[in-house]
């Protein structure tokens, strides 16, 4: 359902050509990595990522989203690192024989900063970046057609082949198949369905391959596009900078530990 | 011109032939019908002359299949796919799924062959507009209603303009209205050269605008003429064809001693009045 996730503002966050957006997201990727403190990763949150959901007018959704997976993961990190990990000694508070350390939320905060910088991230790529569009600038860019249809196919069909499953359980109701409440059962009422389901999924396969060859897919000639993704020398030179900003991070710290 | 001479073919694997020794031919910018009962073997033969088979599905296929001078079996599939456009059965299956826009769809197809934007561009305005699909352009092909995209898979093919255009049952989800309009895109298409070849069940349209009419029956063409003489014959029953109502009729009322007898029967409401001595009131 990923393109429910995409609400179109028409803003310049959206405009921006996908690519841009998905080169600043790899770049944001390999420098949290590259320098693990957890201030390079709020660094990127509050001057990168916040702002630019704001400009966006997608920071409600940002934040909906990014919460519901982040909560999760980072309760269960300082937790588990709090009370567990195995350098921990300085005690910050303590139950029974169970210990919270020092060491330990600073791992996790060293860990979480860095997870939150990239759930934000990709969030925010997939709520401003409409998938169609990310899967044409990636074929300009020499990503093959057929491994772009894959992900847009999949995309698209995942609804579609939920819709039948809905229509073939109601076909089953309508000739007097029970839905039980218990799960358990309910589970195996529902298995025989697959049947259906599945073999209608293989005969679409080789019906959908004949119409995609059927409109040229197969052809060897080089394709055009309906739509011109935007582009600019700016964002191009961009492209290149945030590239080269996370070879910096990258290098810098390893030449800085040799001398 | 389309000929088929000979043709056998058996699925991979099958025991049964579909088709044993079928021929048919089809003249250049006319408007063949092909009718014949569920499982008859239409879908395939709509395969064979899209060079989906043997090309794709494999199977034996014995016989020739020659297109515009050319045999298909000579042909890559590349090829057949440029001068024989298929319009499938399911239209569903017919979406690609790689564009979120009924306007990228018709796209689709013009953009792996390389067309020019601008042209790609106003060849989708115009068969939007040919087919009436026109509010639809911006829509999701998935949120479409079965015979919304039944129109969508048809005009992704007519974009292409084809040289020769196969459709099976292309209008089985549109309403009265959206097939008649259908035919008269084809009527329209054949003016421009197009050839095409349709396999439907509608008989009283396929009366009204197939140049020729085909009956697919036991594996074979068994019957190939005027749309009014095929439609006529005694045998459709047997060939499980089935009739218009206008014939049924006029067969019921001729079993009943009412009716001329020495006029063939009737086949569309004009020749019903003929039949039935409708004359100046
Ligand atoms: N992929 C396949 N493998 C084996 N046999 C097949 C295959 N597809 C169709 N057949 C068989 O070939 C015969 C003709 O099928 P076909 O789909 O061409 O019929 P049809 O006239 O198009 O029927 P309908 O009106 O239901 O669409 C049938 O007996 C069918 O069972
Ligand atoms: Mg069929």
């Amino acid at each position: 359902m990923a393109p429910a996730l995409f609400v179109d503002t028409g803003s310049p966050v959206h405009r921006l050509n996908p690519v841009t957006k998905l080169v600043a997201l790899l770049s944001i990727l390999v420098i949290v990595f590259a320098l693990p403190q957890w201030w390079t990763s709020a660094i990127v949150v509050v001057a990168i990522l916040v702002p630019a959901a704001i400009v966006a007018r997608r920071a409600r959704a940002l934040a909906g989203i990014g919460g519901r997976i982040l909560l999760p993961i980072v309760l269960v990190l300082v937790l588990v690192q709090g009370f567990t990990f195995p350098g921990g000694r300085t005690v910050v508070w303590q139950w029974g024989a169970l210990s919270l350390t020092a060491e330990g939320l600073t791992f996790a905060l060293n860990t979480g900063a860095r997870i939150v910088a990239l759930v934000l991230a990709s969030v925010l790529l997939v709520v401003t970046t409409h998938p169609g569009d990310l899967m044409s600038a990636l074929t300009e860019h020499g990503l093959s057609p057929k491994f772009s249809y894959i992900i847009s196919s999949t995309l698209q069909l995942i609804p579609s082949f939920r819709t039948r499953a809905d229509g073939i359980l109601l076909a089953q109701q309508a000739r007097g198949l029970a839905i039980p409440r218990s799960p358990l059962r309910r589970v195996r009422v529902m298995l025989p369905l697959l049947g259906p389901l599945v073999l209608g999924m293989f005969t679409d396969v080789e019906e959908r391959g004949t119409a995609m060859e059927a409109r040229g897919f197969g052809s060897t000639v080089r394709r055009t596009a309906l739509e011109a993704v935007p582009d600019s020398p700016g964002q191009r030179l961009a492209r290149w900078l945030m590239a080269a900003l996370a070879a910096a991070a990258v290098v810098v710290p390893l030449v800085q530990e040799l001398l | 011109m389309i000929e088929l001479a000979d043709v056998c073919y058996a699925y991979p694997g099958a025991e049964r032939f579909v088709l044993e020794h079928a021929d048919l031919r089809v003249e250049p910018g006319t408007i063949a019908g092909v009718v014949g009962a569920s499982g008859a073997g239409k879908t395939t033969l709509a395969k064979i002359l899209s060079g989906f088979i043997p090309h794709v599905d494999g199977g034996e296929l014995s016989g020739s299949v020659v297109i515009a001078g050319r045999d298909l079996a000579g042909l890559s599939l590349s090829a057949c796919v440029r001068q024989v456009g298929l319009v499938i059965q399911n239209p569903f299956n017919q979406i690609s799924g790689a564009r979120y826009t009924v306007r990228g769809e018709l796209a689709f197809g013009l953009e792996n062959l390389g067309t020019a934007r601008e042209e790609m561009a106003d060849r989708v305005t115009q068969v939007a507009d040919l087919l009436g699909i026109t509010q639809l352009l911006d829509r999701s092909p998935y949120e479409l209603s079965g015979g919304q995209q039944q129109l969508v898979a048809i005009a992704s093919m007519l974009v292409l303009r084809p040289p020769v255009l196969v459709l099976d049952e292309p209008t089985s989800q549109l309403d009265p209205a959206g097939t008649r309009m259908v035919f008269g895109v084809l009527s329209q298409l054949r003016e421009s050269g197009c050839t095409i070849v349709i396999f439907e069940h509608k008989l009283e349209l396929l009366h009204a605008h197939a140049d020729r009419l085909h009956v697919l029956a036991g594996q074979r063409i068994v019957a190939s003429g005027q749309p009014g003489e095929v439609l006529a014959d005694p045998r459709t029953d047997e060939w499980g064809v089935g009739a218009t109502r206008y014939t049924r009729t006029g067969r019921l009322a001729r079993d009943r001693g009412l009716g001329p007898v020495a006029v063939p029967l009737p086949v569309s409401f004009d020749e019903a009045v003929g039949f039935f001595g409708g004359g100046p009131r």
